[in-house]
């Protein structure tokens, strides 16, 4: 009941302060964009509003001071996540990235889902080289691992091979591909155009394709050992979903 | 070689890769471009020699001209028009604009190949252990496990090739299985070993008020004489920018401002912003030279 009370409360926070943050500190760099830059500035723009959105899931993860069993928990599924694309690093696109953040995001709730996914690109990052895409890849895998948990929460994803499979596809075709590549087309290109935005997403489709498919694997393969183990420790310790 | 910029202190680093990385970003002039891909590769054949060398040469100039040649292909504004497509024309400004977008997507990832040899984690820690606690302990936390978990799978798969249960026995599905297996092991071993590790980080009082962290850092004075002039010339460079020195328009037409003397200076001071770490590195050579040749 207590950690009911919390839980409700923190989300509301969170709401809070997102809603602040999109309501107000969006349209103002949208509109310095606008003004000061000559609209002309759309990756500096794109990627302020980015972080922006990532910003209330850090305050609110660290206004609740986790615990260390917690902490530690979001770090190890990170390693993995971090070593399992290290070990398919010389395949292009096969990464089990997605694959273990929506896992973690099922068993361990929401938030717990965009840390790992976040956390792990940022992290995979620093051992493959940072970039220009950093904010964006963070972005996309939190929110994966976000939505996994969301949906799962909802009743609308089970957690069985099948309903995670197609939630993995859809997402890293939809959420994945769709933001990389917009950002691909921000980073050098002047003006804005359809055109171009569909010739991006049509030469993006091999490359999205082997993702979401390397993801459905990775989740056939990895998802049953994985939950049983992940929920006999929630089981075994006592600990919270976040 | 030893590089005298990652020597100083973790915050003249951050600010100084933030501000160059940033105005590389922002800046589609063509001298700021010019004068910034050519710092980024000075620093970066410096920081990694022959390799960074081979690198700029074999990846990074194949993607210039991949990314200069798409510009205008895709994009038909512009007044002078040179030729016709399939009834699409090809405008001067938007070659123009190919090259100099190119060029800046360039020497942003060189940059951040710099970034990424002299922001080393650690120093990412310890800039961000204070203001985000918890989650900067998730992140150095997790890039100790990842050679852990390393280690611990060999060790794993030794035990189990013992019972003929490694990935090197068996038939391609016994294989896959088997290996399914190592990892459901390396799991169920991290868990219950980074449990451990929480309760024993709580029984030495993590968390409690008044605890300290360790870092081998001090800012002294040669940091801030160097932070000083990193931030008198970011301040010259948003002077700059406010008078529109470093603007300009591509399309329709291309539009620049004149060169004149405040322009020919905010130029030198962009160029000394981003050669500060080469600066330092020769004038580090020198120094070093002449005390070597005193003995």
């Amino acid at each position: 009941m207590q950690s009911e009370l919390n839980e409700s409360n923190r989300i509301s926070k969170r709401l809070v302060l997102t809603a602040a943050i999109i309501l107000i500190a969006v349209p103002l760099t949208i509109a310095f964009g606008i003004f000061f830059l000559d609209d002309k500035k759309y990756y500096i723009i794109s990627l302020l509003i980015i972080i922006y959105t990532m910003i209330p899931f850090f305050i609110s993860f660290e206004k609740r001071r986790p615990q260390a069993r917690e902490l530690l928990v979001i770090a190890i599924l990170c390693a993995i996540t971090v070593a399992g694309r290290a070990a398919f690093v010389m395949l292009p696109q096969v990464k089990p990235v997605a694959a273990i953040v929506i896992i973690s995001g099922v068993c361990f709730g929401p938030t717990s889902g965009f840390l790992v996914g976040a956390v792990s690109a940022f992290v995979s990052n620093i051992f493959f080289g940072q970039g220009p895409s950093t904010p964006w890849q963070m972005f996309c895998f939190g929110l994966i691992g976000f939505l996994a948990g969301i949906l799962f929460r909802k009743g609308i994803i089970q957690k069985s091979r099948f309903s995670l499979c197609i939630f993995g596809g859809i997402s890293v075709i939809v959420i994945y591909g769709g933001i990389i590549n917009l950002s691909a087309l921000l980073m050098f290109s002047a003006k804005f155009s359809w055109k171009a935005l569909m010739t991006i997403y049509a030469a993006g489709i091999p490359f999205d394709l082997v993702h979401a498919a390397s993801t459905m694997f990775f989740l056939v393969v990895l998802s049953n050992p994985m939950i049983v183990i992940l929920d006999r420790i929630k089981k075994k310790y006592g600990l919270i979903e976040t | 070689m030893k590089d005298t910029f990652s020597g100083l202190h973790p915050i003249v680093n951050f600010t100084y890769f933030t501000a160059v990385i940033l105005f590389s970003m922002f800046f589609m002039h063509p001298v700021f471009l010019g004068f910034s891909l050519v710092s980024a590769l000075i620093y970066s054949i410096y920081l990694n020699g022959i390799k960074a060398a081979k690198f700029n040469f074999l990846y990074m100039l194949p993607l210039l001209l991949l990314v200069a040649l798409i510009n205008p292909l895709f994009n038909h504004e512009g007044v002078t028009i040179l030729l016709f497509i399939n009834d699409n024309p090809i405008t001067y400004e938007s070659i123009i604009y190919g090259i100099a977008s190119a060029t800046m997507f360039i020497s942003v990832i060189i940059w951040f190949s710099c970034y990424n040899s002299v922001v080393t984690s650690d120093k990412f820690i310890y800039l961000f252990g204070k203001i985000i606690p918890s989650l900067s302990l998730i992140l150095s936390m997790t890039l100790r496990f990842v050679p852990k978990f390393k280690a611990q799978i060999k060790v794993i798969s030794n035990a189990q090739k013992c019972i003929g249960r490694d990935v090197s026995n068996g038939n391609v599905l016994q294989r896959a299985r088997n290996g399914i297996k190592i990892i459901s092991i390396l799991i169920t071993w991290a868990l219950e070993n980074s449990i451990e590790t929480a309760d024993s980080m709580k029984c030495r009082g993590y968390g409690l008020k008044g605890r300290t962290s360790f870092s081998n850092y001090r800012f002294d004075k040669r940091d801030k004489s160097v932070l000083g002039t990193i931030c008198g010339l970011i301040l010259l460079m948003i002077f700059g920018m406010v008078l529109g020195e470093n603007t300009i328009d591509y399309f329709p037409s291309i539009i620049f401002k004149e060169i004149t003397i405040i322009s020919a200076i905010v130029y030198i001071g962009y160029a000394a912003l981003l050669l500060i770490p080469v600066a330092l590195n020769i004038m580090e050579d020198i120094k070093w030279y002449h005390l070597k040749s005193k003995i």
